[in-house]
C-alpha cells in the first residue's frame, strides 16, 4: 500500500485496511472475524513504512492528531507524584503527571518499603526516605491493588526530586540521602532521585 | 421488558396544543403531526466540545429533543469498588425540571441508565484504560419523543470527543407501530399512542447491534421490517455523526 501523503481523517469504526496488507498501530485495531483493520480513535490516519530488517512486509497504520484520553498509568511508565502521607512501612502518593503529561484527575500510589531502594531493603525507614508534600519522581511496578497502583523509587534516577524544609524553602539535594535547605542550612534525610544531566 | 413508563404522565391531562377529545394523528394525506412521512426521520444536529470541564461533551437536537452529554476520566475508581483489569462504565441519564410538557421532578431515571450502559460498554474498548472508570453524564434538555436514542447516539460521540477507544460509533433509532404502518423516529404524540415500540442501536460500519429493545405486541415479519427501517436509519445518522466529529478535529486544527 502506499503511503498516503494527503491526510484522511478517520473516525472510529472506519475501516482502514484488510489485515492481510496492513497491521494495526496506535488508534487502530484489527477485527480477526473479518480481516479487516478499523479506526478506534478520531484523527489522521498514518501509514509507517515496514522497518528495513523486518521480516513482517505489512506497513503499520496509525491514528494520530487528535487529544487521547487522559493519560493512565500503565505499569513500566515513569510518574511524577505527591506524597501525601507516610507510614511505617509504606507512603502514599498521588500521581500527578504519566511521562510527559499531566493527568486530569489524580491516581492514588502507593510506595512499599522493599521498593523505596535496591539495596538494604530491610533497614529502609520511611520516615527518613519521604514527607508528606515531597514531589517524587517513581516507576510504576504493577496496577496494584483495588486501592493504588504500586510504585517503586529503586533506582538511581527515581526519588524526591523536589522537598520543601521546615523554613518552607526548597531545598537542594547534597546527595543520593540528604538534602539541604538553603536558608538555615539545615540537612534532612531523604531518598533523593540522581538529577538529570 | 419495561416501557418507557417515566415518560408517561400518571395522571391524564390534555395537551393544550390539542382542542378535540380525540385527535387522529394523521390526516388523509397520512401525514405526520409535524408532516413527515411515515419513513422520514427528524433533522438531527450534532456538536462536541459543548462542556468545558468534561473530558468530553456533545449536544444534540433531533426534532424538538435536546441532549447534552458529558465524560469525564478515565478517572480513579471508587475505593469501594473491586479491582477490575478492565475499564468501567458509570452511566447517568436524567432529565431536567423543565424538559417535559408536564414540569417533572428532574429525576434520574435508571431504566434508561441501564439501557445506555448496555448500549454503550459492547463499543468501547475497555482494556484500554485498566482498573479505572469512565463516567458519562446524560441530560435532556428538552423531550419530545425518541429521547433514549438520542441520548446513546450523543453519548458515542461525546466518548469519541474524549478520545476514549472505541470499536465503531454508536448510532440508535427507534420505530413506533401503528396497526399496520412504521413510523420511524416518533415524537411525543406518536409515542403516547403506539402500538408498539422498537428501538435499535448498532455499530453501522461493523453492522453489528448492541442493544436491541422491543416493546407492545409485534409480528416476527413486522419486527424484520422494522429492524430494517433502522438499521437504514443508523447507518445515515452514523455519517452525521462522522462527519461532526470530522469538523470538530478540523476545527482544533486550526
Amino acid at each position: 500500500m502506499e503511503e498516503e501523503k494527503e491526510a484522511v481523517m478517520v473516525t472510529p469504526g472506519e475501516v482502514l485496511g484488510r489485515t492481510s496488507d496492513v497491521k494495526a498501530g496506535r488508534g487502530a485495531y484489527a477485527a480477526l472475524h473479518n480481516n479487516t483493520v478499523y479506526a478506534s480513535l478520531t484523527g489522521f490516519r498514518h501509514t509507517v513504512p515496514p522497518a528495513p530488517d523486518s521480516s513482517d512486509l505489512r506497513p503499520t497504520v496509525e491514528v494520530t492528531g487528535h487529544k487521547a484520553h487522559g493519560p493512565v498509568p500503565q505499569p513500566g511508565s515513569v510518574v511524577i507524584a505527591r506524597v501525601t502521607k507516610v507510614m511505617a512501612r509504606s507512603a502514599s502518593a498521588d500521581i500527578m503527571c504519566v511521562g510527559p503529561k499531566s493527568v486530569r484527575e489524580k491516581f492514588t500510589g502507593i510506595i512499599r518499603q522493599q521498593d523505596v531502594r535496591a539495596t538494604e531493603i530491610d533497614k529502609v525507614d520511611m520516615h527518613l526516605s519521604f514527607h508528606p508534600g515531597d514531589i517524587v519522581r517513581a516507576l510504576v511496578l504493577s496496577l496494584g491493588d483495588a486501592r493504588a497502583y504500586f510504585l517503586s523509587t529503586a533506582k538511581n534516577e527515581l526519588g524526591v526530586v523536589s522537598a520543601e524544609s521546615i523554613a518552607g524553602a526548597t531545598m537542594v539535594p547534597v546527595s543520593w540521602t540528604e538534602m539541604q535547605c538553603p536558608l538555615t542550612g539545615q540537612i534532612e534525610q531523604r531518598k533523593v532521585a540522581k538529577a538529570a544531566s | 421488558m419495561a416501557g418507557k413508563g417515566g415518560s408517561t404522565p400518571a395522571t391524564y391531562s390534555p395537551s393544550p396544543t390539542t382542542d378535540k377529545k380525540k385527535p387522529s394523528l394523521f390526516n388523509e394525506d397520512l401525514a405526520r403531526p409535524d408532516g413527515r412521512s411515515f419513513h422520514q426521520c427528524r433533522p438531527a444536529f450534532f456538536r462536541t466540545g459543548a462542556v468545558n470541564a468534561a473530558s468530553g461533551s456533545a449536544y444534540a437536537e433531533v426534532g424538538n429533543t435536546k441532549v447534552i452529554v458529558s465524560v469525564f476520566g478515565p478517572r480513579e475508581s471508587k475505593k469501594a469498588m473491586m479491582y477490575s483489569d478492565i475499564g468501567r462504565l458509570n452511566c447517568n441519564v436524567s432529565f431536567t425540571t423543565f424538559a417535559t410538557p408536564i414540569r417533572g421532578q428532574g429525576s434520574d431515571h435508571k431504566e434508561y441508565s441501564s439501557m445506555l450502559h448496555k448500549a454503550l460498554e459492547g463499543a468501547i474498548i475497555l482494556e484500554t484504560f485498566p482498573k479505572t472508570t469512565v463516567d458519562v453524564f446524560a441530560l435532556v434538555l428538552e423531550s419530545s419523543g425518541s429521547d433514549l436514542p438520542v441520548v446513546i447516539s450523543c453519548a458515542s460521540l461525546a466518548l469519541a470527543d474524549a478520545g476514549i477507544m472505541m470499536y465503531d460509533l454508536v448510532a440508535s433509532v427507534s420505530v413506533s407501530c401503528f396497526n399496520k404502518n412504521l413510523v420511524i423516529d416518533p415524537v411525543l404524540e406518536e409515542e403516547n399512542g403506539q402500538d408498539g415500540s422498537l428501538m435499535i442501536t448498532c455499530m453501522p460500519s461493523r453492522y453489528e447491534i448492541t442493544q436491541l429493545t422491543v416493546t407492545g405486541e409485534w409480528s416476527t415479519p413486522k419486527i424484520n421490517e422494522g429492524m430494517q427501517l433502522c438499521l437504514d436509519a443508523c447507518a445515515k445518522l452514523a455519517k452525521i455523526m462522522r462527519s461532526c466529529l470530522k469538523e470538530a478535529v478540523s476545527d482544533s486544527q486550526e
